[in-house]
């Protein structure tokens, strides 16, 4: 359940839309905001509110890779593996990730702190290999930097 | 109309035609998944590629995506293209799992046949294949998403062509899944379509799952006997047995598709229980004897208390050629009556849209889809004729207007894939001198004053019957001053009936002695007649139908009638006292088990044979015209060769 002001906010946000479908991706993320993921309660309360289906939120939840349908821990790591940055060696900086950070990917620490994803092509590619942590982007990536960065980004509220 | 060359042969095609298409229309075949002539083009697959050798496009093209134009030089055949095909299919064929063997798709496969010819034929991939878990999605279809190669037929079917929302397409890349948010039963009418439409075995008709190969089967073309919309189907039947029905393309009834009752709604055809065997005063007997014993029976009714004083009992089941002799009967008894209908209401309403349809007004099925505005007026459209659900819908994608009038409390306003209006009367749909409008309503239990109210509007008209043949049933009547079953019951003028595959009600049938029935099921009649004649369905006997805007098509006999094999009493095998072992009988007889049934027409002939008639030959007279109706082709509109009047 989500609480009253959220929900009226996002039905003023569906009204403002064209098309329902259009607010769809705002109100995804605004519920995932809440609930720190997507859940399936979450998919039929947008339905509800866009006038879908939840099989039709669902086609769209499944498809952005910043949609979470799983828990995830309270920041994202979303490092990329795309063409770019392989060439720059991401699988270095990932294994590296896996490491420091002791879990798969898809896997999230013991902590609750970090989950760990791989991602497309961010547009970073000049400052390949990159990362986005928490939505912050990161470039050129070493493993100091990558130990620096989490670091900070632990502390950092 | 451009004009181009595939593989050296000259084509001609209309404007907007795709290469696919042109190379098909000469009867070159370019493999292809993704496209469907019904459904929008997505060029996902990538296999239709040929190359273009000269003209206004050049190189490796995509043939479903790219519209044919003057001067272009096609080679399906060329070696650039042949390779890209074939690492096409190798390549959509990685993760596909070698199931051929237990697919109930295969012999039926598009994936099969597109494999071969697309020159895919030993797996080099080594790797880990992509595995799903499937989901359950009712009791119609089964689902095996390993199978898929994202095609994106069904989605695109489902969604945009029927308007379901509760099936779609999930993930990304790799990982796309075509399902439902939570496993549970498909909820559009038309989801049984999947099966056809799919080209691989991810959705395989549950209700008939490995039973047979696509090679075992006897087909037919028939048509769909559960509404007056008279879609074209393919019923597939083995060892007389009807395991799956599939649809069957006609432009101008159904299209490419049926929906979920012509398809799942088969039970009955195969039933056990289906009364098979002809009976007389409660005792199994030969036909012959039935017949003869109903005969006399008749002969003795009408001597004593006149022919006027009998009715031959029809119904909207039977087919033209029933419903002509069974006029034919009534005469060679001495002039007995005839009905079609048992309720006044219906056959006031049958009939009277039967006279008002001509050929300028009544509706084509295209008049819908391209309508400005729709009225459906007090119609359960997913009742009466679900088909047309999907034609409206396209008439509303397009932008028309759809008005429900007074038909709020309907059940089945939830199911239909459109949105509309309501409106109280007919008067407020806003529309000037029709337009390009058309009105669909249910023409039984209709006042004839406001069927013609609809027809003077100027809009065309779409008016269902109340069964299947509902339009020849009014036919007949008129031509034979028929009147209502119901209405000469309580007007004392009849006594006694000769049913045929009618189904008169219990009130009715209190009030009258029942000399002989005639039906291919067991009913309240059945219980009460003394002579039982068995008939065949549709799909064991040749016959025509007359849909609800006078379309006369042609059904054919699809296998012989007669106890499906399977589950077939040890009394039918060599020994009618040991107990035999669930096999076909080891010993010869000339005759199929329970396949006494015959076609309602010749038996009607027989009983007219015994009463000193002649013989006769359903289709002469003004009929003749429809005796050489095609059965594979779109039919023919009796209002336009002048047979409605
Ligand atoms: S879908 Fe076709 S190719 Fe695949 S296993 Fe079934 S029959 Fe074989
Ligand atoms: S399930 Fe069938 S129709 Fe749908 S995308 Fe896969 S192969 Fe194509
Ligand atoms: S490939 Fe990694 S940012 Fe572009
Ligand atoms: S059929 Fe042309 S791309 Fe699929």
């Amino acid at each position: 359940m989500i609480p009253e002001t959220l929900k009226k906010s996002l039905q003023a946000r569906v009204a403002s839309a064209i098309t329902a479908r259009e607010a769809a991706v705002d109100v995804m993320k605004e519920l995932q905001a809440h609930y720190g993921w997507l859940t399936d309660e979450a998919v039929q309360e947008a339905a509800a509110l866009l006038g879908l289906s939840p099989l039709q939120v669902e086609e769209l939840a499944t498809f952005y890779e910043m949609i979470y349908r799983r828990p995830v821990g309270k920041k994202v790591i979303h490092v990329c593996d795309s063409i770019s940055c392989w060439c720059a060696d991401c699988d270095k900086i990932i294994q590296y990730l896996k490491d420091k950070l002791g879990v798969g990917l898809g896997g999230t620490t013991a902590d609750g702190m970090f989950t760990l994803l791989p991602c497309c092509c961010m547009g970073m590619c000049g400052d390949s290999p990159a990362m986005s942590v928490g939505g912050v982007p990161y470039g050129r990536l070493t493993p100091e930097l990558v130990d620096e960065i989490l670091e900070a980004e632990r502390h950092k509220v | 109309m451009p004009k181009l060359i595939i593989d050296d042969i000259p084509v001609e095609v209309a404007p907007g035609t795709s290469v696919l298409e042109a190379a098909r229309s000469v009867g070159i075949t370019i493999p292809h998944f993704c496209y469907h002539p019904a459904l929008a083009i997505a060029a996902a697959c990538r296999l239709c590629a040929v190359k273009l050798l000269d003209g206004p496009v050049k190189g490796i093209q995509m043939s479903c995506a790219l519209p044919a134009q003057d001067g272009m030089v096609v080679s399906t055949t060329d070696p650039e293209a042949l390779k890209m095909r074939a690492l096409v299919i190798e390549w959509l064929m990685l993760n596909h799992p070698h199931d051929c063997p237990v697919c109930d798709e295969g012999g039926e496969c598009l994936l099969q046949d597109f494999t071969i010819a697309g020159g895919h034929s030993r797996r080099r991939y080594q790797g880990k294949k992509r595995t799903f878990q499937n989901q359950y999605l009712g009791e119609g279809i089964h689902h095996e998403m390993n199978r898929c190669i994202e095609c994106y037929r069904c989605v695109r079917f489902y969604q945009d062509y029927a308007g379901g929302t509760d099936f779609g397409v999930m993930g990304s890349a790799g990982r796309v899944y075509f399902g439902r948010f939570q496993e549970g039963a498909l909820e559009s009418p038309f989801s049984g379509n999947l099966v056809d439409i799919c080209p691989t075995g991810v959705f395989t008709d549950k209700t008939g799952r490995f039973r047979a190969r696509y090679w075992d089967y006897q087909f037919a073309p028939s048509i769909c006997q559960h509404c007056s919309v008279g879609c074209n189907t393919s019923p597939q039947n083995f060892q007389r047995e009807t395991i799956k029905i599939v649809g069957r393309r006609n432009d101008q009834v159904n299209g490419w598709f049926i929906c979920d009752r012509a398809r799942f709604d088969k039970g009955y055809l195969n039933d056990p229980q289906r009364p098979r065997e002809p009976r007389l005063d409660g005792a199994t007997c030969g036909y012959d004897v039935a017949v003869d014993a109903a005969a006399k029976s008749i002969a003795e009714f009408v001597r004593n208390n006149g022919a006027d004083k009998l009715a031959l009992v029809g119904s909207t089941r039977l087919s033209l050629e029933g419903m002509i002799v069974l006029a034919q009967v009534a005469e060679a008894a001495g002039g007995a009556k005839v009905c079609y209908f048992d309720d006044a209401g219906l056959q006031q309403g049958s009939l009277a849209a039967a006279k008002l349809l001509h050929e300028e007004n009544a509706a084509y099925v295209k008049d819908i889809e391209q309508a400005q505005w729709i009225a459906l007026h007090a119609l359960d459209l997913m009742e009466e004729g679900p088909m047309l659900a999907l034609a409206v819908r396209k008439a509303f994608l397009a932008g028309a207007q759809i008005f429900l009038v007074a038909g709020d409390t309907l059940p089945a306003c939830k199911a239909l894939p459109f949105k509309y209006t309501s409106v109280e009367t007919l008067d407020q749909v806003p529309f000037e001198g029709g337009g390009k409008g058309v009105i669909i309503c249910g023409a039984g239990s209709k006042d004839p004053e406001l069927l013609a109210e609809m027809a003077s509007s100027g809009a065309k008209l779409v008016m269902l019957q109340p069964g299947p043949n509902g339009f020849a049933a009014a036919l007949l009547t008129q031509q034979h001053a028929a009147g209502p079953l119901a209405e000469l019951v309580a007007a004392r003028q009849v006594q006694a009936v000769v049913c045929f595959e009618a189904d008169v009600p219990q009130t009715l049938l209190s009030d009258l002695e029942v000399l002989a029935n005639a039906d291919w099921r067991r009913g309240a009649v059945e219980a009460k007649a003394p002579i039982f004649l068995p008939t065949t369905t549709w799909a064991e006997s040749d016959g025509t139908a007359i849909n609800y805007e006078g379309r006369a098509q042609r059904f054919e006999r699809s296998r012989v009638a007669g106890l499906p094999l399977k589950g077939l009493d040890p009394k039918y095998y060599g020994s009618a006292t040991e107990a035999v072992t669930l096999h076909p009988p080891r010993v010869h007889r000339k005759d199929v088990p329970g396949g006494a049934e015959r076609d309602a027409w010749q038996v009607m002939a027989q009983l007219i044979e015994r009463l000193g008639g002649e013989p006769v030959e359903p289709l002469t007279g003004k009929w003749r015209a429809l005796k050489s109706l095609d059965p594979e082709g779109e039919g023919v509109r009796i209002l336009e060769m002048g047979l409605g009047e």
